[in-house]
């Protein structure tokens, strides 16, 4: 393009990586800055996260692969299954469990609670089962039934009443559909839900956190409040050094 | 002290809610419909008093805003129905995957800062669209840019929709259709008396009944199960390794939600763990998603136009400064709502929650009492508001000053110019509206949208426009048009997907350039896109070259 706005043939070109004025320099050098220590803390560390996790196993996979070979087998022993239902009722009790993988689970402690269950209590059983199925929250005597099965099953599956396994059970025997139980499913779910990926940065807690939950969820946003401030506070003494006035 | 909170927490809620504890939805609530008829008219009242006047008021407030009045203005504009609702809504349904959206939506703004905010302010531009048209000195590029600008606005609305919709069907128990439809025409209707004066002034005032409505139920929430309340944004630690370690039954025996179930919960560490298998989301998609958001963040024309509205250069950097700080305010308490919302909803008696509610649903669980539950909700409305008017102003800037004024009609009158900017309003209002009613995904998601189209088309173009004076029209088109297709190609498969259509490869373009992430490589490639061909094409004008250096670099 023909230059006929610049007789004298100054260089106006300007690029972030060759400044041409003071200010456009000193921006470049304070961005550089800024922006490695930004992207360093917040990629960095995440990446970090990714390097040193392992697949770490819940308690709950560690008990439910001692017994899953003889449950699977029909093979298991009383207290083996009462530790599968555990087990699977530690899954159960997560709100993010899919619906679908709970129907499986659901099925699967259906099955071996109901094989807990002396045969001349069953007809019993199942009935509180049927009558808790029946009813609804609003209805009068619903707590009264929930607590009836509640009580009822922990004695089955080996746990005391005051328990949360005890005060999930009622809801997966009346979720149950089915009394088979799907071997595979199981297997992937409960590797689903219980393996979490884990490192010394996840197990050492710090205010109560987990350091990276903490470090993302509170400390990088304090960090960016403070790498605003910084940038303002340095340009504003630039401009007094550089002499710029701005409007 | 103890004993103010103990009777705010405990004041019986039958007095206010037509429901019982066991229904978190139900009918019509008296308490907080008052509470958000008040707000609303204390709104239209400050509108009418500020309005706009002519059209600098209209679209620039008339620059009259002080830096930390802006920063306010800028929290405000921010703090839509995706921050208030949608982030806890993510971490509840995601985990620690949640965060992503947390970084990604306030460390946007160190880029916006460093790079942007005093550059454009000191290029002296109304909209994003003026900025593209001269900078890049093609009248195309500015209708190009002012289109982008409308559809970026529409997309970010859509989500807000969702999250009015969804309170306003809370408070007055009326079905999501209809609770859409009055939510959008009450938003609307401000906005039109308004304009940007009145909504810069009411932003203000919504930034202090925003974090005020959020902050108080999570005092009262930590005070009531027993956690550090004095500053929850810290006290919360505990809660996150009580989910993680689980809560036994025994521990918590006085302790109940709504539902009367016990305040206990098994060890869940897929709620703090990295990119938990049991989430389905990846490390890639927490990398993607906040990058994604930092981008667009920095492309965003309802964010950038707020600097133009502060009088000074160096206001506009000092606004950013305190936007961030009150921004970061909700940020830090938003996932103390999804740690307690995981708790109180362990038990199967609870049900499944939708996601978007949970804010509101974990006060109610909580049993906070009601009027504090209805001045939560008012206060995603007004975040919503906030968010909304800023965005049909935004819309409306650039079709009646960018299309109109500058393409169609240059000679028109200013009230002919106000009429069209306000027919625009109403225009976008109904379309957002139509797409709200679709229910295509969670607020938070539907706004990631926005902001990937974003970082895809006005992200580079101001990136480069400012800080290269090489960039020149044909790269800038070109750019535009690379991001313009990728944005397009994962919208498409997006919404294919929702509609059951199965498009070729749809497994592999939905995860690798998902609705809410696909500018990790929208962005970059139209930065590249830009700088090679600007590289091998015309040289940028003199008058340009002379301008950046003499005014924006100077």
């Amino acid at each position: 393009m023909e230059n006929n706005n610049n007789p004298e043939e100054k260089d106006y070109n300007i690029s972030f990586f060759k400044p041409t004025t003071p200010l456009a320099k000193f921006n470049r050098n304070l961005i550089i800055g800024l922006f490695t220590v930004w992207a360093v803390a917040i990629f960095g560390f995440q990446i970090l996260l990714r390097i040193v996790e392992t697949p770490t196993p819940e308690k709950a996979y560690e008990n439910y692969e001692l017994v899953w070979d003889d449950v699977k087998s029909g093979n298991a022993s009383v207290a083996d299954k009462q530790v599968f239902i555990k087990s699977v009722l530690s899954v159960l009790g997560k709100i993010t469990i899919d619906p679908n993988d709970r129907l499986f689970l659901s099925n699967s402690v259906n099955k071996l609670t109901l094989g807990l269950v002396p045969e001349t209590e069953k007809n019993a059983f199942i009935s509180k089962i049927v009558a808790f199925k029946n009813s609804d929250f609003d209805n009068p005597d619903y707590q009264e039934l929930k607590n009836g099965l509640s009580i009822a099953s922990a004695g089955y599956i080996g746990v005391s009443p005051n328990t949360l396994e005890a005060k999930l059970i009622p809801f997966e025997l009346i979720t149950a559909n089915s009394k088979t139980i799907d071997s595979k499913a199981v297997e992937s779910i409960m590797a689903k839900y219980l393996i979490h990926n884990q490192s010394f940065i996840t197990d050492y807690y710090f205010l109560g956190f987990p350091f990276h939950y903490f470090y993302t969820a509170v400390f990088l946003l304090i960090l960016f409040v403070g790498l605003c401030l910084y940038y303002c506070i340095a340009t504003d003494i630039a401009m007094k050094k550089l002499g710029i006035v701005e409007d | 002290m103890k004993k103010a909170f103990l009777l705010l927490a405990l004041l019986s809620p039958s007095l206010i809610f037509a429901t019982t504890s066991t229904q978190l939805e139900g009918g019509f609530k008296l308490g907080p419909a008052i509470i958000l008829v008040t707000i609303l008219v204390l709104f239209i009242v400050v509108g009418i008093v500020f309005r706009a006047k002519d059209t600098n008021d209209f679209f620039a407030a008339g620059r009259k805003i002080s830096k930390v009045g802006s920063g306010m203005a800028i929290a405000s504009n921010w703090m839509s129905a995706a921050s208030f609702l949608g982030m806890a809504a993510l971490m509840y349904g995601t985990g620690y995957h949640g965060l992503s959206y947390v970084i990604g939506w306030t460390g946007g703004y160190v880029l916006l800062l460093i790079l942007m905010a005093g550059q454009i302010r000191k290029y002296g531009k109304y909209t994003a669209a003026d900025f593209i048209g001269d900078r890049y000195y093609s009248r195309p590029l500015r209708i190009a840019g002012a289109v982008v600008a409308i559809l970026i606005s529409i997309a970010y609305c859509v989500g807000q929709f969702g999250g009015i919709g969804l309170l306003f069907r809370w408070i007055l128990g009326i079905e999501y259709g209809l609770a859409v439809i009055i939510g959008g025409s009450v938003v609307l209707t401000y906005t039109l008396i308004s304009g940007m004066l009145g909504v810069t002034k009411n932003m203000q005032i919504q930034y202090v009944i925003i974090i005020i409505s959020f902050l108080i139920p999570l005092f009262l929430l930590t005070y009531k199960f027993d956690y550090f309340w004095l500053l929850p944004q810290i006290g919360y630690g505990s809660v996150v390794s009580d989910i993680v370690k689980g809560i036994p039954v025994s521990e918590v025996d006085n302790l109940v939600n709504s539902f009367g179930n016990n305040f206990a919960i098994t060890p869940s560490p897929e709620y703090a763990m990295p990119w938990d298998p049991s989430t389905g989301q990846t490390f890639f998609q927490f990398m993607a998603i906040s990058f994604s958001l930092m981008v667009g963040t920095a492309g965003l024309p309802h964010v950038i136009q707020r600097f133009y509205v502060v009088p000074k250069v160096r206001d506009a950097r000092w606004s950013v400064v305190w936007g961030l700080f009150f921004i970061s305010i909700l940020y830090w308490s938003a996932p103390v709502y999804s740690a307690l919302g995981t708790i109180l909803s362990a038990h199967p008696e609870v049900g499944k929650l939708s996601k978007d509610a949970i804010v509101v649903y974990t006060a109610q669980l909580g049993n906070i009492n009601p009027l504090v539950v209805g001045l939560l909700a008012a206060g995603g409305v007004s975040a919503a508001f906030s968010t909304v008017s800023g965005l049909l102003v935004a819309g409306a800037s650039a079709f009646s000053h960018d299309l109109y004024v500058k393409v169609i009609n240059p000679t028109c009158s200013p009230a002919k110019q106000l009429m069209m900017a306000r027919l625009a309003t109403v225009l976008m209002a109904i379309i957002v509206s139509l797409i709200a009613l679709l229910k295509l995904a969670l607020i938070g998601q539907l706004v990631a949208v926005a902001f990937s189209l974003a970082g895809c088309t006005i992200f580079p173009l101001f990136l480069l426009g400012i800080w290269w004076s090489g960039s020149n029209r044909t790269g800038a088109t070109w750019g535009l048009i690379v991001g313009s297709s990728v944005s397009l190609l994962a919208i498409v498969y997006f919404v294919a997907a929702k509609f059951d259509v199965v498009l070729p490869a749809h497994d592999f373009i939905n995860y690798w350039l998902g609705a809410w992430y696909f500018a990790w490589i929208g962005a970059p490639l139209a930065i590249l896109t830009n700088i090679v061909v600007s590289n091998f094409t015309e040289e940028t004008p003199i008058e340009i070259k002379k301008f950046l250096v003499e005014q924006v670099h100077s």
